[in-house]
């Protein structure tokens, strides 16, 4: 760690020609990654990204310098570098004090992966394998991973703060493949959490991961092809809450709504969605994928309710969007690492419980298609058109499932489906993914009870 | 600790822990990009950064691990990392480390001069895009308009008496901009790359973004339905990239690509040469040799319908029978170079009238999800014109295009003369295909 006394130097140089703002992120991580495929561990081994990187606030303007050279002299040169950069003298050689905060730790770890003996972590991915080669004789390959990452930060700025935090992920990534020779199908399942390596004695079955991913494959290797056109739509819970992710999340980030770029710039207060959505996102969720102590400009994470009863009440926001915006930071300042100058991202974001029921939401579709588990997805913030991939999905004739169909994918534009929504059901699930944009790749937690939508576009051929 | 006495001293630890033999290979690399809009400088970003990794064999097998800190507690980690890894892998297939090749052949892809360009110039350059494209349209802002330039340096060592090095940079500027009239919107971007400020004309940039943003702001819906269709360069070095892991023998051998065993068959349109060229000159994927410190080649993948061969390293070349390709990418992982599309003689203005009447698809996204490089499948979010009598007619945009990447290969009717590397490795021209489905209304 850096002490306080070259932090305070650091900043200090840093707003020697000018700035209104200082901030240091330093990061010392320990990774573990172990992949098995074939049956085979067929690689392991740590990794231990570390480096710092220094941020100036030249007016309303972000300087950012990254460096992996963490002495008190390289930090001294990337602190000059930064400075250089700067063009507007206001608040020119302000004097630094630091005051440390202490933080406490909502998600304490009760195993470090690190110290559990590599046979035990091999177990875990064995089991994943077994379970998914089980489940039929047309699974034709298993690949499990095991990632953990363990990241030491600690984060300084010239309003005095000097802090750190650690934050402890584990996740099991299972894909099996499901052929017949001339064709392939694809099933995943890829549990994680912010927790240590009891995510597997408290939370995750791996057998049970394996089964998942493998069944999937197996029942889109036997499906047709989806039709394609307008329908309604049921999604269901779990990694759904992708689309809203996609559709709307990304579209209340500060970095798209403070430039005026987002669809949704200017409508707090106002109905942009169906009044039985309410949308929360949620950083202080214990041991959840995209739940914080603090952010990474430091700031407490928050639970923030983004849109109530399809009111507009809240964007995500970061400290210098904030500004732009005149806003408050949220505690959703995020980025993949020291590599990248922090902006506001997603944590926990989902839609919450609703009173429908999940089964007449199916009976009274008509013909459509039931998304049973969704893949990724993406969107362009200033058209708000979406597209995500369906993994799994089902053709309904009457209200009834009538077959798996494979190939759907799911597009439109997030305003559009957001009062498109005409069932919320009771129980809200959540999945994990990587979620990518400026500040890089980060955990983040997507989920919604069972939903449908009156009518979307759905792709297929 | 310097790069060069850290790499030294751990191979002496490693060696000294009794792994014989072991290879270190470290990249550096510093990196520069400004982001402006509206004439003020929104995002100044500049980098410098390293990552070391260690792989050594202990008692035949191979561990591996990497750090970015220079110093005593990482020479010890990178040791003990490796050999706790060697103990986990369990594959009897191991990734050799071998003494180097008689020779290698040179290829450039640095610049000595793009070094010396300033801060200034790069800033002034973005700041000249910006204006261009708020000053081209009153119903056009721009959206992001980025420069930026990096050097890396690439330096693979083992105790067998390698020793290589490769240095590569490389400078790109980007507009993005946004078309707004009453309630509707269109985005269009435009990238360019090169050595130079030369290779990153301010003009074209810009109007490359206005033209797209215009014309996606009128683009209406297109009927579901099959369609001819004509794929634009850069569309089709999207899906070539996202599927380019289906000519990785390493997929292949576990079943990941349906290319395995197929080498000598026809698996495309004899109208397809698919070439993997790292001694390209001036190649963004360009390097003499590969991860494992093979000396690299140019070979056709695909050679008129043809597949040729996969892609390999040593490990999977072994299992093959056959002599590595030079396409080691480490981890184990093999990956293309410089990887095109051979072009032909008509650029897309020829294609759109020799298909008449059918679809131009212009841009695809999606790709990390609706495209499946297992099973080949995609069904992506795209955007393009109507062409009706070899003309672009109107332009369409929230369809889906769906189909099988193997079944486009087989389906390729031609390949365009524009071939295009946007700023990627993996570069493509124009193609025209049989038929796509399509999702609209």
């Amino acid at each position: 760690m850096i002490s306080k006394s070259v932090c305070e130097q650091v900043l200090a140089c840093a707003l020697s020609r000018g700035g209104t703002f200082a901030e240091i992120f330093y990061e010392d991580s320990k990774n573990f990654s172990m992949r098995l495929r074939s049956g085979h561990i067929e690689a392991a081994g740590v990794s231990r990204p570390r480096g710092a990187g220094i941020r100036i606030y030249d007016n309303l303007r972000s300087i950012y310098v990254y460096t992996c050279d963490v002495t008190p002299e390289g930090l001294l040169r990337a602190a000059k570098k930064a400075a250089a950069a700067v063009t507007d003298s206001l608040g020119t050689g302000r004097d630094v004090r630091l005051c440390e905060r202490a933080v406490t730790d909502i998600h304490p770890v009760r195993e470090r992966t690190l110290d559990v003996p590599t046979d035990r972590r091999a177990q875990v991915l064995r089991a994943a394998d077994a379970a998914a080669r089980a489940v039929s004789p047309s699974i034709t390959q298993v690949t499990a991973s095991l990632l953990s990452r363990e990241q030491h930060v600690l984060i300084a700025n010239s309003d005095g703060l000097y802090t750190g935090d650690t934050r402890v992920y584990t996740r099991l990534l299972c894909s099996a493949v499901a052929g017949d020779g001339a064709q392939n199908q694809t099933g995943s399942e890829n549990p994680g959490a912010r927790m240590g390596f009891e995510l597997f004695s408290e939370r995750v079955n791996p057998e049970e991961v394996g089964r998942t991913a493998a069944t999937s494959a197996v029942t889109m290797l036997s499906a047709p092809y989806c039709a394609a056109g307008e329908m309604p739509v049921v999604i269901a819970g779990g990694f759904g809450g992708v689309i809203f992710h996609e559709a709307c999340g990304h579209s209340l980030e500060a970095t798209s709504v403070a430039p005026g770029i987002s669809e949704f710039s200017g409508k707090l207060g106002q109905q942009i969605a169906a009044p039985c959505v309410t949308a929360i996102d949620d950083g202080t969720m214990v041991g959840e994928w995209g739940s914080e102590n603090i952010d990474d400009e430091g700031t407490p994470t928050t639970r923030l309710v983004l849109i109530e009863n399809g009111v507009l009440k809240n964007y995500m926001v970061d400290r210098l969007n904030g500004l732009k915006m005149g806003m408050a930071p949220t505690g959703n300042a995020r980025r993949e690492s020291y590599a990248y100058a922090p902006t506001s991202r997603m944590r926990n974001t989902f839609i919450a419980p609703g009173t429908d029921d999940e089964e007449e939401m199916l009976r009274t579709m008509g013909d459509g298609l039931y998304a049973a588990k969704m893949g990724g997805g993406s969107v362009n913030p200033a058209t708000g058109e979406f597209n995500f991939a369906v993994q799994e999905g089902y053709l309904v004739r009457d209200g009834k499932i009538v077959s798996p169909v494979r190939g759907a994918s799911l597009i439109g534009r997030g305003s559009e489906i957001l009062t498109r929504i005409d069932r919320v059901g009771r129980t809200m699930t959540m999945g994990q993914g990587m979620c990518g944009s400026l500040s890089g790749s980060v955990p983040t937690n997507v989920g919604q009870p069972t939903i449908r939508v009156s009518r979307l576009t759905v792709g297929g051929k | 600790m310097e790069i060069r006495e850290f790499m030294d001293r751990v191979l002496t630890a490693a060696q000294a822990a009794g792994m014989e033999p072991a290879e270190v290979c470290a990249s550096t690399s510093e990196s520069f990009s400004v982001r402006v809009r509206l004439g003020e400088m929104e995002d100044y970003q500049v980098s410098d950064s390293l990552n070391v990794t260690l792989r050594g064999n202990l008692n035949g097998r191979i561990g591996t691990s990497s750090t970015q800190a220079l110093d005593e507690e990482s020479i010890d980690m990178l040791v003990r990392g490796v050999m706790e890894s060697a103990q986990l892998v369990e594959t009897e297939d191991q990734e050799e480390i071998l003494p180097p090749e008689a020779a290698y052949a040179s290829v450039c892809n640095f610049k000595p001069e793009l070094q010396d360009v300033s801060a200034q110039e790069k800033i002034a350059l973005a700041m000249e895009i910006d204006r261009l494209v708020s000053q081209a349209d009153a119903r056009v802002t721009p959206q992001h308009i980025v420069v930026a330039s990096g050097a890396e340096t690439f330096c693979l060592r083992n105790t067998l008496g390698l020793d290589l090095s490769h240095e590569s940079n490389m400078i790109y500027a980007y507009a993005g901009a946004m078309a707004r009239e009453g309630e509707r919107t269109g985005t269009g971007m435009k990238l360019l790359w090169g050595y130079g400020l030369a290779d990153v004309p301010a003009g074209e940039i810009a109007n490359g973004a206005v033209r797209e943003a215009l014309d996606k702001l009128h683009a209406g819906k297109l009927a579901s339905g099959v369609y001819p269709v004509v794929i634009r360069n850069s569309a089709m070095a999207d899906l070539l990239t996202t599927f380019s892991g289906i000519f990785s023998a390493d997929n292949a051998q576990k079943g990941l690509s349906l290319l395995a065993g197929r080498e000598g068959q026809a698996i495309a349109s004899a109208c397809v040469t698919l070439m993997d060229d790292p001694l390209m000159p001036w190649g963004l994927g360009s390097c003499p040799f590969d991860r494992e410190g093979a000396a690299t080649r140019k070979k056709p993948v695909i050679e008129n319908g043809v597949l040729a061969t996969l892609l390999h390293n040593r490990r999977t070349a072994k299992k093959a029978g056959v002599r590595t390709t030079g396409n080691a990418a480490g981890g184990g992982r093999v990956a293309p170079s410089n990887f095109y599309l051979v072009p032909g003689e008509m650029d897309e203005a020829q294609m759109l009238s020799q298909m008449g009447d059918g679809l131009l698809i212009t841009g695809v996204t999606g790709l990390h999800a609706g495209a499946n490089a297992v099973s080949g499948d995609f069904s992506l979010l795209a955007c393009g014109f109507e062409v009706k009598g070899g003309k672009p007619v109107r332009a369409v945009e929230q369809f889906t295009v769906a189909g099988n990447f193997y079944t486009l290969l087989e389906e390729t009717l031609a390949v365009g003369s524009d071939l295009l590397f946007e700023g990627s490795p993996v570069g493509s021209p124009c193609v025209r295909v049989k038929q796509l489905s399509v999702a609209g209304e």
